[in-house]
Parts: structure tokens; C-alpha cells; sequence
């Protein structure tokens, strides 16, 4: 698939100096937040220490979060590729609506997501009551590794959805045309072309999707199963913070350990075979297909995102006890999630681009370990990195303690890497030629990087943009103990119901929730066209 | 007398808010310029406040409803409040938002800014965040968190005069932590399914109980869970304690559930017979549906029937420790006490203000003796414990 030889790679060309102290800058911050961990791991006593880590039961649970990050990882590129195909190549009907209902359970907090399919699907739960009548006694467990492993599936795939769907939007067809032309079927044009092109695109979501299924508390804690997040949890509403930064550090080692794996299974691969010049047309026709493909792209977006809608509203309508004014919805609270989620999203960005530049276009140890540390601020708990960004607000930067200022720069620390990974994927796919042939035209090395490296990138920007946003939307630990006193976003709002009991009352702040998500992800879509003819 | 301050607090509150209004434009661009320090919107939404609060102060009528209240000392015998607090509250803003907005607008120069996280991890902020927390007041739902804060010495001795406002086992013996409403264990059961008389009055008869077969729950990852088995070990034993946990196992004991009020809907709905929850989650059920099949036992004298508090504390770190006491003041004056009464359905702690609802009073519960509520702090014990039965 490479055209070239890559050029760049060579180390005698040396590293751009300024992309490099920004690159390296970016990186130092967001591993700030372990200055904290180890500091407070430290004061669990060394005897202790080694008792935590090696009982049966943090191996059993390490068993547990391990087959769980393994399965969750399959079933979201299972579904998240195919998906991104058919709303990218294919001639499917509604193809943006699609893309957005898609896209969008990606912003459920999982705790919701967990709750409501607890509610519906539990072994006498809404839905058994519904089947009742036709003598439905039981339904099958849905506690445990299987509803743990759906629940997250069904809200991490759109990772690997979002960020294959950029890489197939910029994917240069006449590849696959020739390929055709040399008389191969449409399957194998798509695993011979295709596959390679985008797969360090889907490499890079599934990382994200590997990597949340590690770190993420709520669902496990509702699901009942006992992954590591679920002991952190433990140690925390106990007050033990040393042996819940301890293990917190193990889930880094674990984070340090995919990561790993990931750069070796990933390899090298520069594919300068994106859209240069070329075009993208010629949709895949899908013919009787066409009510299949609707069919799945309906099936998922409906499991995730009417289940919870369901519960919630039938929670509602049954009414619940009369409360105060808290529970009023203010259109500031839609505001304030637009407002940060926008705001993380460019500053993540703006942040990442230059360490996605030079982790895909200057390859050495340094920049991939630029690359790398992005990573680790995701893979902690929302909670420990919260936490560990209250000790450094209140320690080193008190004037923006609880202020918006420190709390976007605590959803950067967060979601850096997803900015990054589909940026990076980006890049990967601009052949070098392209700006330096612009550089023997007279353009200066930015004027080049305008002109034509970043029309190139810009899918896997917007992509990229797209994911910090719809995370951002949802955060909820980070977001809790470091927002400004009374700054209340549509999460925190969901938030104060569900934690007082009023789950009925979190259906129309979810239902705004998902409506102001899909408004944004639609201008985001928009912006995606912005490219070379 | 006293219908004289509150008139004078009537005619300052009202020439405050016609102030407010007419510089309204003015006090908006002060906000957006002093974007750190300012932008809680939570002072200016005392539109439902107002409304049935203005002018009962002092009447003998409760500002929060048609209800007299005779016993507890009204929040106009207190001294005033102004300036500025900053309230850690671990109790939801659903729950307790209001009772803060009444007290804030009771005085133009307080400013409230109110921080609402889980309790437990409040504590973890106030500990993380050292002496530079800039928390004034910690407001808890358990007695477990404001003794977590005191072992590590982090609040401030409370006035005699605040403390013995209520009785001697609710507030913390060094006068750290005061309880500001309680909450009793009880059995929440289905009344279809059960009667009073089906459940035990010894919780150790609890396992050997046919009629709970497969159809009790609890929340064991819930607070006042692990408060409630803390008291058991504390009372009973580690190993009894074992043995009633493995019991409860042997007989299907749902542990399934993320909290209580869940507990409660299950009952209510038939989906559990009996469950384990707080006195409150029952009347919260009710409140909702006021004909659901749902009732409360309590057990006697032993760790089913312990009676915990929420409760506030005084933080070390506190800005300004006249002002914060006298807020915890203020939250057990007659309409505050009162209020939990009526809106959070809990037990009254001061004296003379009574709990609403088919509750038994104060006085006719039997907590078991001997328990002080300091002795429930200690839930890493039990953690490790139901972690090692494995019902956690």
C-alpha cells in the first residue's frame, strides 16, 4: 500500500524542535496527575502493600477485568467497523441520521446505561413484567460478566465506530477501483485495500475502547461483577485513598502493559495512500441489503439508546415523590455541557496535534513514548484523577481551583488520547511528498501544514474533536469535585436525581442530554466536509 | 419580639430583591467579570422558597407547610449569619437544597455556595485537598463520614450551647460532629406477602426465617448498609456476625441492589418480600405511590434497629468558625428540624419536633445499647468481611 519509501522516518532528519518541546510539554502535564497516585500509594506500609497485591482476590479480579477488556474489545470492533462502512461506503438511506443515532451512546454515563439494563432486562424486570402474560416466569441472569461485557460494549463501540469512519471518509477509492479493475470480488477489494488503510484507525479506537473497559467504575459496580474498578470503588466510599491509589497505580501498570501490545500488534505502518488528490466515490450499491443494513444500524442504536430512555421515562410516568426546585431543569445546565464539552474538545486538540504529527510522521522512541503518556490520564478512574487534580489545584495552582479553567483541563488530562489516536491515524495516511512538493512551491513548513497536510487530517480531526466532545458531555466523577461551587452541567443534573433516588426524574435531562448531543455531533458532521476535491 | 425581627428580615429581604431587580443588568455583568469567584447559581433560585415561606417565621406555623411546630428554638432566636460559606454537603440537593435556599435568603449578607458530592467522597476531596480546603461546613449523611473527618483531624471543637441543643448520643462525645436528623434501620416488607408478624424481632432469627427464602435483599455496596453490619461486629462479634452473613447466603439473600430506595421499589413491587433499608426510603416509596403494598418492622434492641444520624461538622480549615457553627446552629432550629421531618422524612433530633408519617417517635424505637455512633466509622472491616463472605 505504501507509494514510498518512507523519508521522513529517518532519523538523520531529526526531530522539528518546536513541534517537539510542545509535544513533549503536553506529555509532561497530563502525567502530572501521578505525581499524586505514588505520593499517596506511598503511604500504604510496604508490608501491606505486598499483602494487597498478591491475595487471591486481586489476582481473581485482575482474571476478571482482563477477559473482560478482551471481549468488550471484539465485540466493539465487530460492530463499530461494519457500522462505519455502511454509513461511509455504502449507499445506505439516512446515512447522517444514521451516523448520529450511531454515534450517540457514546454519551450515556455508563452508570445509566448499566442501571436501566439492570431495570429492563433483570431477572424480573421490566421486561419480564412485559412478557409475563405469556408465562415468562425468569429471565436469564443478566448480572455478571455478560451483562458487564454488553453494557459497555453497547457504549464503547462508537469509538472504533467514529474514528473507522473517519479513516474510511478519507480513504482514496481509486485504490479500490483498481483493485476491482484487476478482477477482485468486493470482499476481497475490502480486506486487501480497505482493511489496511483504516486499520490503525480501528487500532486506535479499540485502544480507547480496551482502555475504558479497564477504568470504568459504574458499570462492574452495577453489574455485580468484580473487576478491578469495583475494589477501587470499595476502597474509596471507605476512605481508604493510599490502597485505592495503589491499586490504581496496578490498573496504570495493566494500561502500560495493552499499551505495549498494542504498539507491537500495530507495527509500522505508513500508508500514505489517503484521499491525495485522488477521490472517494463510487458507493458500494446495497441493493435488497439496504433493509438489513437499516435493520442493524437500528437494532444497535435502539438497544443502547432506547433501553435507558425507556426505563427512565417509565420511571417518570409512574411518578415519583414531589421535590423541590432542584429537580427543575434550567437550559444553562445544556449550556454549561456545551460550553466545557466544546471547549475540551478544542484545547484536546489544538494539545494533541502536535504529538499525533510527530508520533505519526517522525517515529522514534521519544515521540511514541510522547504518544504513549497521553494514554495514562484515560486509563485512570475518573474518581483518582479527579482527585489527584484537587491535590495539584489546591497545591500549585489554588487561583483556578474549581474553576472552569482546571476543570477543562482536567477533561484533556482525561481524553487526550482520543483526540490523538484518530488524529494520529490521520496523519498516517498523508503521504509526506505531498507538503514537501507545497515546500518547493515556497511555501513556509506552516503554510504547507495549512494548505495541504491539514485538509488531508481534517476527518480524523473532526472525528477525534467529535469523541473528547461526547465524552466530555457524560464525565461525571472529574467533573463533581472540580467544577465551580453551583456549576451544575445536563450530568450533574442526571446526577442529583439518580444519587437522591429520583430516577424518573433523570428522563428529561437525558432526553435533552441526547437531543443537544445529536444537535452538536450534526454541526461536527458538517464541518467533516471541509477537505481537498 | 420575635414577630418583629422577622418583620424587619421581611422588609430587608424584600427591599433586597427590588434592589436586586433593578440593577439586575448591573449584577449580571458583575457576575460574568468575576467569573472565579462567583457564578453558583444556586442563591438566586429561591423562586419555590419564597413563595411558602414569607411571613410564618415565628408564627408557630412551619415555613415549609401547614403544620405547627411548638418545641425547638426558631431559626429568628438565632444569631444572623453574613458572609460567606462554603458548604461541603454529602446529602443531595434534591433533599436538602431547599432548606439551604430558605436559610441563605433569610439573610441579605450570606452567600452560600453549596458543593453537593456523594459523602464519602467529599471526604476524600477535604482530605485530599489539605489545609488549603476551602470547605467551611461538611454536611454528612452518616455519622461514618464526620467520624472519618475527626480521625483525621480535620474539624473544629462545636460550641457547648450548639451541641446540647440535642441529646447526648447524637453528637460526637469531643463536640467534633453534631447529628442533625436520624434515620432508623428498619424492615421494609410487602404486605401482601407478609405481616408484621412474619418478621422476627431478633435479627439473628432472620436466616432461619422460611418466609425469606429467596426473596430479601440488601445494598451491600450502600452506606448505611455497611454502617449497619459494622454495628453487628461491634455488638456481636466478628464471627457471629460470619455466621449470620453466611446464613442470610444460605437463604438467598439478594445483594443485588445499588441502594436502598431500589431495596424499597423491589418491595413494593413484589419483586422481594422483606429487604433491608432505612426508615425512609419506605415513607419516599410511599410518598410516590401512596397505596403501594409496603410496611415497616423494625427489630429489637440489637443491630437491625440501630438509629444512625446525618449530621455536619465545622472544618478545621474554616474561614470564619462563628459562622459555621451558627449555621450547624441553624440547621437545628425548629424549621430546619421540622423540614426533616417533613421533606426528607427523618426523625427530628431536637427535642420536641416530631416525625410525621406511620412512624413510631423517637422514643418508642429501640436502638440497641451500648453503641456509641462513633464505633460505625470503622467500615473497613466490614468491607473486608463481606468482601470475604462474598456478598460484596
Amino acid at each position: 500500500m505504501a507509494t514510498d519509501h518512507p523519508t521522513v522516518d529517518d532519523a538523520s532528519d531529526g526531530l522539528p524542535l518546536p513541534t517537539t518541546v510542545a509535544s513533549g510539554a503536553v506529555a509532561a502535564a497530563v502525567l502530572l496527575p501521578l505525581v499524586w497516585l505514588v505520593r499517596t500509594a506511598l503511604d500504604v506500609g510496604l508490608a501491606e502493600a505486598i499483602d494487597i497485591s498478591t491475595r487471591p482476590s486481586t489476582v481473581q479480579v485482575f482474571v476478571n477485568s482482563a477477559a473482560l477488556v478482551v471481549v468488550v474489545t471484539v465485540a466493539s470492533v465487530l460492530i463499530g467497523v461494519p457500522l462505519a462502512y455502511l454509513t461511509v461506503r455504502t449507499d445506505l438511506p439516512f446515512r447522517r441520521g444514521f451516523t448520529v443515532a450511531v454515534s450517540l451512546p457514546l454519551v450515556i454515563p455508563s452508570y445509566i446505561g448499566a442501571f436501566a439494563f439492570v431495570s429492563a432486562f433483570g431477572p424480573q424486570g421490566a421486561f419480564q413484567r412485559l412478557l409475563a402474560p405469556l408465562g415468562v416466569e425468569r429471565l436469564p441472569e443478566i448480572y455478571g460478566f455478560v451483562g458487564a461485557s454488553l453494557v459497555i460494549t453497547l457504549y464503547t463501540y462508537p469509538y472504533v465506530f467514529i474514528t473507522t469512519r473517519a479513516a474510511l471518509k478519507s480513504l482514496d477509492t481509486t485504490l479500490i477501483d483498481a483493485a476491482r479493475t484487476l478482477e477482485h470480488s468486493q470482499w476481497e477489494a475490502f480486506r486487501r485495500v480497505t482493511v489496511p488503510q483504516i486499520k490503525p484507525a480501528v487500532g486506535a479506537g479499540s485502544l480507547l475502547v480496551a482502555l475504558y473497559a479497564l477504568s470504568d467504575f459504574g458499570t462492574p459496580a452495577i453489574m455485580q461483577f468484580d473487576a478491578f474498578t469495583r475494589v477501587i470503588y470499595v476502597e474509596f466510599t471507605t476512605f481508604g485513598r493510599d490502597v485505592a491509589s495503589l491499586l490504581s497505580l496496578q490498573l496504570v501498570a495493566v494500561t502500560l502493559l495493552i499499551l505495549g501490545l498494542e504498539s507491537h500488534v500495530r507495527g509500522n505502518e505508513p500508508l500514505y495512500a489517503g484521499r491525495q488528490g485522488g477521490r472517494t466515490s463510487g458507493t458500494v450499491r446495497l441493493g435488497k441489503w439496504k433493509y438489513v443494513a437499516m435493520a442493524a444500524c437500528l437494532a444497535v442504536s435502539g438497544l443502547a439508546l432506547f433501553v435507558p430512555l425507556g426505563i427512565l421515562l417509565t420511571w417518570l410516568a409512574q411518578g415519583g415523590a414531589e421535590v423541590g426546585n432542584a429537580l427543575a431543569f434550567q437550559p444553562a445546565y445544556a449550556l454549561n455541557s456545551v460550553g466545557v464539552s466544546a471547549g475540551a474538545a478544542l484545547v484536546a486538540t489544538v494539545a494533541g496535534l502536535p504529538i499525533a504529527y510527530l508520533a505519526a510522521s517522525h517515529r522514534s522512541r521519544l515521540t511514541e513514548a510522547f504518544e504513549r503518556a497521553t494514554y495514562v490520564g484515560y486509563a485512570v478512574p475518573g474518581v483518582v484523577l479527579g482527585l489527584a487534580l484537587v491535590y495539584l489545584g489546591t497545591s500549585y495552582a489554588r487561583p483556578i481551583y474549581q474553576t472552569l479553567y482546571l476543570l477543562v483541563a482536567a477533561y484533556v488530562v482525561r481524553f487526550l488520547p482520543q483526540a490523538v489516536g484518530s488524529m494520529r491515524a490521520s496523519f498516517l495516511r498523508v503521504n509526506p511528498a505531498l507538503p514537501e512538493a507545497a515546500r518547493t512551491l515556497g511555501r513556509s513548513s506552516f503554510g504547507a501544514f495549512r494548505a495541504v497536510t491539514l485538509p488531508l487530517i481534517a476527518p480524523g480531526l473532526f472525528g477525534g474533536a467529535a469523541l473528547v466532545f461526547l465524552t466530555t458531555m457524560k464525565e461525571l466523577p472529574a467533573t463533581l469535585l472540580l467544577r465551580p461551587s453551583g456549576f451544575k452541567t445536563l450530568v450533574t443534573h442526571i446526577w442529583t436525581a439518580t444519587a437522591s433516588g429520583y430516577y424518573g426524574h433523570a428522563a428529561v435531562p437525558a432526553l435533552i442530554l441526547l437531543g443537544v448531543s445529536a444537535l452538536s455531533m450534526l454541526v461536527i458532521l458538517s464541518q467533516e466536509g471541509y477537505d481537498v476535491k | 419580639m420575635k414577630d418583629n425581627r422577622s418583620t424587619r428580615r421581611r422588609v430587608l429581604r424584600l427591599g433586597g430583591a427590588a434592589g436586586l431587580a433593578s440593577i439586575a443588568g448591573c449584577s449580571g455583568l458583575l457576575g460574568n467579570g468575576g467569573a472565579n469567584g462567583g457564578g453558583d447559581g444556586d442563591g438566586d433560585g429561591g423562586g419555590t422558597g419564597g413563595e411558602n415561606v414569607v411571613g410564618q417565621i415565628g408564627s408557630g406555623r412551619s415555613p415549609f407547610g401547614a403544620r405547627d411546630i411548638s418545641g425547638g428554638v426558631s431559626m429568628a432566636a438565632m444569631p444572623d449569619l453574613s458572609g460567606e460559606l462554603t458548604l461541603y454537603s454529602g446529602r443531595g440537593e434534591p433533599l436538602v437544597g431547599q432548606l439551604i435556599t430558605y436559610i441563605q435568603d433569610l439573610y441579605p449578607d450570606l452567600t452560600i455556595r453549596p458543593r453537593y458530592n456523594s459523602a464519602a467522597e467529599l471526604v476524600n476531596q477535604i482530605e485530599t485537598e489539605g489545609s488549603g480546603s476551602p470547605a467551611d461546613v461538611f454536611f454528612s449523611v452518616n455519622a461514618g463520614s464526620l467520624g472519618a473527618l475527626k480521625d483525621r483531624e480535620r474539624t473544629a471543637e462545636l460550641p457547648t450551647e450548639v451541641l446540647d441543643m440535642v441529646p447526648d448520643q447524637f453528637h460526637d462525645p469531643d463536640g467534633t460532629w453534631i447529628g442533625t436528623s436520624g434515620r432508623a434501620r428498619t424492615i421494609p416488607y410487602n404486605t401482601n406477602e407478609l405481616s408484621d408478624s412474619d418478621i422476627p424481632d431478633d435479627i439473628f432469627a432472620f436466616p432461619e426465617t422460611e418466609a425469606f427464602r429467596d426473596a430479601i435483599g440488601c445494598a451491600p455496596t450502600y452506606s448505611s448498609f455497611q454502617a449497619f453490619i459494622t454495628a453487628m461486629r461491634a455488638l456481636n462479634g466478628e464471627e457471629e456476625t460470619r455466621q449470620w452473613l453466611n446464613g442470610m447466603q444460605e437463604l438467598g439473600l439478594d445483594a443485588n441492589y445499588p441502594d436502598e430506595f431500589l431495596v424499597s421499589q423491589a418491595v413494593a413491587d413484589g419483586e422481594l418480600r422483606a429487604g433491608f433499608a432505612n426508615h425512609y426510603y419506605i415513607q419516599r416509596v410511599l410518598a410516590g405511590r401512596p397505596n403501594a403494598p409496603i410496611s415497616t418492622a423494625f427489630t429489637d434492641g440489637d443491630a437491625g434497629a440501630i438509629f444512625n444520624v446525618a449530621g455536619a461538622c465545622v472544618l478545621d480549615t474554616a474561614a470564619d468558625t462563628d459562622l459555621a457553627a451558627n449555621f450547624v446552629r441553624h440547621l437545628l432550629s425548629a424549621e430546619a428540624q421540622d423540614y426533616f421531618a417533613r421533606e426528607t422524612f427523618e426523625y427530628p433530633l431536637v427535642p420536641g419536633v416530631e416525625p410525621i408519617g406511620r412512624l413510631p417517635t423517637i422514643d418508642e424505637l429501640n436502638p440497641p445499647e451500648g453503641l456509641d455512633l462513633t464505633q460505625l466509622s470503622d467500615l473497613e472491616g466490614t468491607v473486608n468481611l463481606l468482601r470475604d463472605v462474598g456478598v460484596l
